[in-house]
């Protein structure tokens, strides 16, 4: 009996991650694990991170998804915790993760170059218990050397572990069933003829109620301005 | 009997081995034995004389004991262990020399200064004063020496005039804390084998934490039918005893392993924890949730370093963010060097 269960458990194990099987006092615990938010409308879509899922941010270039990544980071380390950015293409910005409130002596930058070596930073991340975040952020898509279907191998390891796991990407999975949000920019912000920031707006592929949260980054006052979600401007109006 | 100390002094050469072996026979023979230094122990002989006899004759039986296990050494007894020490480290081996109550002073009155613990700049300071006994500088005022040399000549000036506290510190030999098991049905995948390791690793913790330790090195040596014992060895950061996490550590050990072999038929495990540290003082997690964790993701940075290469964990600092040159607003340093 008690070999048959421990090869079923394995089994188990082997095929949807580690601690698949918790005892149910340890999965009342995971159920109590502090979400951790952006501290934009996105929580409201998002319902806010959790330790232990892996989430995806599409879309083009320049439309928002590393701003509210950088929220992320911020609002993981909210408590104390450490995160992992994964930047196979080199464009971590210091400067912008600073603004959006990032403690950079509590964020680890890898550089990796190849697939292999993102899918070996992604997956030491999401093992180890040192991070509550860890963000693959995959660049500009003609410049990526991986796509995020190819990071199928560490979503088993996100299950489970302490940390969440946040993919960055131009363009949505199309073999991984991972829960995505899709952003857009909806319009330019010109001044003096000059492009001076941009709205955006963000919502949950699949998501019955199309609910969107619209944003407006800019960089003349270096910030980003929460402008709500359409349920909230309804109601408003 | 009055206090009395027997330095056991190992000549020849001094391995890992010999020094662990050296000490576990004397914690075997008396109640307090210390380690000076390697392949240097003190041991306390008061209360022992009823018991074992006079101390030239415990000197004698530790002498012997140790020749048996051809440890050739010297032993050296006086009231502290300073001068037996000297006294050890002049004696001929296999020979166990006294210094009488009231003999300490003039037997290292005698001696040059450089038996002390001073440095060598203080030691060419003394000579150029013309000191140069154990004598001489023991008359020198206590006061002075403090106010001149300060207190690691303070603490040497002590030894001179045997006014130290002369106390043995006591140091018992580690426990190996291992944990075994083997199975009769060989294990041929990883995912068994982690789960099969648990109950050997739930032991190992129960070990750990009886002795109020935390692993920080653990060695893990596989049993396989099909080819030859197959050694893991991992670093543990943080130091844990809790199984669940030493687990952690052994799966990344098997699936980091060079060249990642096939596993082959495992039928036995011995786990040891080879370095520990004391797990008091480590409760940084009651107090600040996640800055515990800080340590095991510099861990993290230093695998990803190995495997990645220098230049590859880097954190950003912003120097100045006001500056007209984008090279000049960002630095990036190793994460870990």
């Amino acid at each position: 009996m008690a070999i048959a269960l421990t090869e079923a458990i394995s089994r188990l194990e082997g095929r949807f991650g580690a601690r698949t099987v918790v005892t149910a006092t340890a999965a009342d615990d995971r159920a109590r694990t502090r979400r951790f938010a952006t501290g934009t409308s996105f929580d409201r879509l998002s319902g806010g991170i959790e330790p232990g899922s892996a989430i995806a941010l599409a879309g083009e270039g320049t439309c928002g998804k590393g701003t509210i990544a950088l929220r992320a980071v911020a609002g993981a380390q909210q408590d104390g915790g450490m995160a992992l950015w994964v930047d196979p293409s080199c464009s971590f910005d210091p400067l912008a993760a600073q603004r959006a409130g990032v403690d950079l002596a509590r964020v680890l930058v890898v550089r990796a170059r190849t697939n292999e070596a993102v899918l070996v930073a992604a997956g030491a991340g999401l093992r180890s218990e040192g991070f509550r975040l860890v963000v693959v952020d995959l660049g500009p898509a003609f410049a990526a050397c991986a796509s995020i279907d190819d990071l199928a191998p560490v979503l088993p390891q996100a299950r489970g572990a302490t940390a969440a796991l946040l993919v960055v990407t131009d363009a949505p999975a199309r073999r991984l069933a991972l829960p995505t949000f899709r952003f857009e920019r909806v319009a330019w912000e010109q001044r003096h003829g000059r492009t001076s920031g941009w709205a955006f707006a963000v919502r949950k592929v699949g998501d019955a109620r199309d609910e969107r949260a619209v944003l407006h980054a800019s960089s003349l006052g270096r910030r980003i301005v929460d402008i709500g979600t359409r349920a909230a401007l309804r109601e408003a109006v | 009997m009055g206090r009395a100390v027997a330095v056991v002094h190992l000549r020849s050469e001094v391995s890992d081995a010999r020094h662990a072996r050296v000490l576990e026979t004397l914690t075997g023979l008396l109640p307090r034995v210390g380690v000076e230094g390697r392949g240097v122990f003190a041991c306390d002989l008061r209360g022992t004389e009823r018991l074992l006899g006079s101390p030239e004759r415990v000197g004698a039986r530790i002498v012997a004991v140790l020749e048996r296990v051809r440890i050739p050494v010297a032993v050296g007894i006086a009231e502290r262990p300073f001068a037996a020490r000297v006294l050890a480290e002049r004696a001929p081996v296999g020979e166990v020399s006294r210094l009488r109550p009231g003999e300490e002073r003039m037997f290292l009155s005698r001696l040059p200064v450089g038996v002390l613990p001073l440095e060598e700049e203080l030691r060419e300071e003394l000579g150029l004063l013309g000191i140069r006994t154990v004598g001489e500088f023991a008359d020198l005022e206590r006061g002075a020496v403090l106010d001149r040399f300060g207190r690691a000549a303070a603490a040497a000036h002590a030894l001179a005039r045997g006014e130290d506290a002369g106390e043995v510190r006591g140091a018992a030999p580690r426990r190996r804390i291992v944990a075994k098991r083997s199975w009769d049905a060989p294990i041929d995948r990883t995912d068994q084998l982690l789960f099969a390791l648990r109950a050997a690793l739930d032991d190992l913790g129960t070990e750990l934490r009886m002795d109020g330790l935390a692993a920080m090195r653990l060695e893990a040596r596989l049993e396989r039918e099909d080819a030859a014992v197959l050694r893991l060895e991992r670093l543990v950061l943080p130091p844990t005893a809790e199984p669940a996490a030493l687990l952690r550590s052994l799966r990344w050990a098997l699936e980091e392993r060079p060249g990642r072999e096939g596993l082959g038929l495992v039928t036995g495990v011995r786990i040891e924890a080879t370095e520990v540290e004391l797990v008091r003082g480590r409760q940084i997690g009651l107090f600040a949730a996640d800055a515990a964790r800080e340590e095991e993701a510099i861990a993290v940075a230093r695998y990803l370093r190995s495997r990645l290469g220098p230049g590859a964990v880097l954190r950003p600092r912003v120097t100045d963010p006001e500056s007209r040159v984008a090279e000049r607003e960002v630095e990036w340093e190793e994460a870990v060097s």
